[in-house]
């Protein structure tokens, strides 16, 4: 079984999940977040055996990692519904719990998992831009300057670095390989060592063009909008899930 | 110079500092308390990382930093911010004071003990679980399920049961009781950890670098920390010698999680069966040092005085 997680408001997701649909890719399950918290049972263990995980989902449907073979994983976090049914004083708690729940089940997935969870993220590493600069920087990108201050507010570091009016562009590294943009260019390869030294499978690579013309690094994302990368993307995509499945 | 962050009255920063001025290694304390008369600024370009840190009338450069220990407790619940509005000025700029520390010590070229990120991995047991077994370590069978039933049968399977929080968050180890199984209809709504029980001696191993200290603990209580509470009196801690082979797996299974400093978790069976239940990436050594006189923190400040990355 080849397993879509995400959320229903993740177009970009949806959007793969029809595509590899008509790729012919089967038996292929689009299971949403918002359905996961419903579940009727849970059941995750860990030990001598490794890990396992048995999800009885509300419209009956059974995810059991001895029958999941890729996922294409899309969780960013566990749907808030649970969390919400919390006291107001046991909220954190439950929101922790719930995290530190859905990281050890994801990880313990067998197969090809794109992208693979970390300790800094349900479907990939995220990170503070001041470290995707020094991340993007030493993969060989063009990086503009970040300056932080004890006067700035933290949310402030959300701010985009990219200057009004910049042409912008995304791309896509996956697999070795860039989509949405050329290949074999010195910026292709220094997008692909940054997936690389992040460990992410899948990592949209978000660029500027400064006042020279020079791509320059603006952020990254673990959970990027796959439609950029278009049908090659997806078409490598459902070759590396069906590689798993064979 | 040593950058070290916390309250200096917490036990573990008063060792480690007195260590370090026992050493003569040259240090800089930031006391959170005193945040209001402090400010830091950091940016990163094509070259470096550099910035500065005011503490008080003396302002440092931060490229100067060749080591850090930060002990920090959570800002937002200093006494001094106890009658302040939310968005008080002074509030605001301890927030933005500590984030921006963080942000620096995540990407300092320098040793920092230890980073925030390699310290996530213990935010989910049975996460950290799976990473403790690819080191070749048992872990105890581990349930975690909103079924009353399964709960049940893993009891009757295992005998003894444990159940704690699946994340750090209010980490108490208790065991499954009879009248545990009569309130287990609440778990329907959150899933929850259940451990089989996993009897032997506990271990906490504290890895510093290549260094290894290693503290056998006795005691009747489920938790040992909370050993008065549980079981009526102390735990006893007697240092011990692990075996090299033993000893090389938990400084490699430390180092494999990022941490310079970590403390392991680890119960030895009759069989000589080593379980691992956790690394802790922030360990509060000083409750080991302090009854069994391992000097912990003298290889705490002599890792700090040798600066340099390990990784």
């Amino acid at each position: 079984m080849i397993v879509v997680l995400c959320s229903a408001s993740d177009a970009p997701a949806l959007w793969a999940w029809g595509g590899l649909k008509q790729l012919g890719v089967r038996p292929l399950e689009l299971v949403l977040a918002e359905s996961l918290a419903q579940s009727s049972l849970w059941e995750h263990r860990v030990g001598r055996d490794g890990a396992h995980l048995k999800i009885v989902l509300p419209d009956r449907r059974v995810l059991c990692s001895t029958r999941i073979r890729g996922v294409l994983n899309r969780l960013v976090v566990p749907s808030q519904s649970v969390v919400n049914l919390a006291s107001a004083s046991d909220r954190e708690y439950a929101q922790s719990e719930l995290q530190a729940f859905y990281l050890s089940w994801l990880h313990g997935l067998p197969g090809t998992v794109l992208n693979r969870p970390t300790a800094l993220g349900l479907c990939g590493s995220w990170l503070h831009r001041s470290e995707w600069m020094v991340r993007a920087r030493d993969a060989g990108l063009r990086i503009p300057t970040y300056r932080q201050t004890s006067q700035d507010r933290p949310e402030d570091s959300f701010r985009s670095p990219v200057p009004e009016g910049a042409l912008r562009q995304t791309l896509i590294a996956f697999d070795g390989a860039i989509f949405g943009g050329e290949q074999d260019t010195p910026l292709a390869r220094a997008c692909t060592r940054l997936a690389e030294k992040v460990r992410a499978e899948i990592l949209g690579i978000d660029l500027y063009a400064n006042a020279g013309g020079e791509w320059v690094f603006a952020g990254a994302s673990a959970c990027p909008d796959l439609s950029l990368g278009g049908q090659p993307l997806l078409e490598r995509i459902a070759y590396q899930l069906e590689g798993a499945n064979a | 110079m040593i950058l070290v962050c916390g309250i200096p009255s917490e036990t573990p920063l008063r060792l480690v500092t007195a260590q370090l001025e026992a050493l003569g290694a040259p240090y800089v304390l930031f006391n959170q308390r005193e945040f209001a008369h402090s400010d830091l600024w950091f940016e990163v370009d094509q070259d470096a990382v550099r910035g500065e840190l005011r503490l008080g009338d003396v302002t440092y450069r931060l490229e100067d930093f060749t080591a850090v220990y930060p002990r920090l407790m959570d800002d937002r619940a200093l006494p001094e911010l106890v009658e302040l509005a939310p968005d008080s000025p002074l509030r605001v700029h301890c927030r933005s004071l500590h984030d921006a520390l963080t942000r620096w010590m995540e990407i300092a070229p320098g040793l920092v003990i230890n980073r925030c990120a390699p310290m996530a991995t213990n935010s989910s047991k049975p996460y950290q679980a799976q990473l403790i077994r690819e080191h070749g370590f048992l872990t105890p069978e581990t349930l975690i399920t909103n079924d009353p039933a399964l709960v049940r049968n893993f009891r009757v399977r295992h005998g003894r049961v444990i159940y704690k929080s699946i994340s750090a968050v209010r980490s108490i180890v208790q065991e499954l009781s009879d009248d545990d199984e009569d309130r287990l209809e609440r778990i329907r709504w959150c899933p929850t950890q259940f451990q089989a029980y996993v009897e032997g001696t506990n271990v906490r191993v504290h890895t510093i670098g290549d260094e290894v200290f290693a503290t056998a603990i006795h005691s009747a209580a489920t938790d040992y920390r909370y050993a008065t509470r549980q079981a009526g009196k102390a735990a006893d801690l007697r240092e011990v010698e692990l075996s090299d082979e033993l000893a090389a797996q938990c400084v490699a299974l430390a180092r494999s999680l990022g941490l310079e400093f970590a403390g392991i978790d680890l119960k030895i069976t009759e069989d000589d069966e080593v379980f691992c239940f956790e690394v802790n990436p922030c360990p509060a050594f000083s409750y080991y040092e302090g009854n069994t006189g391992q000097p912990i923190s003298n290889a705490v400040a002599r890792r700090l005085a040798m600066g340099a990355r390990l990784n």
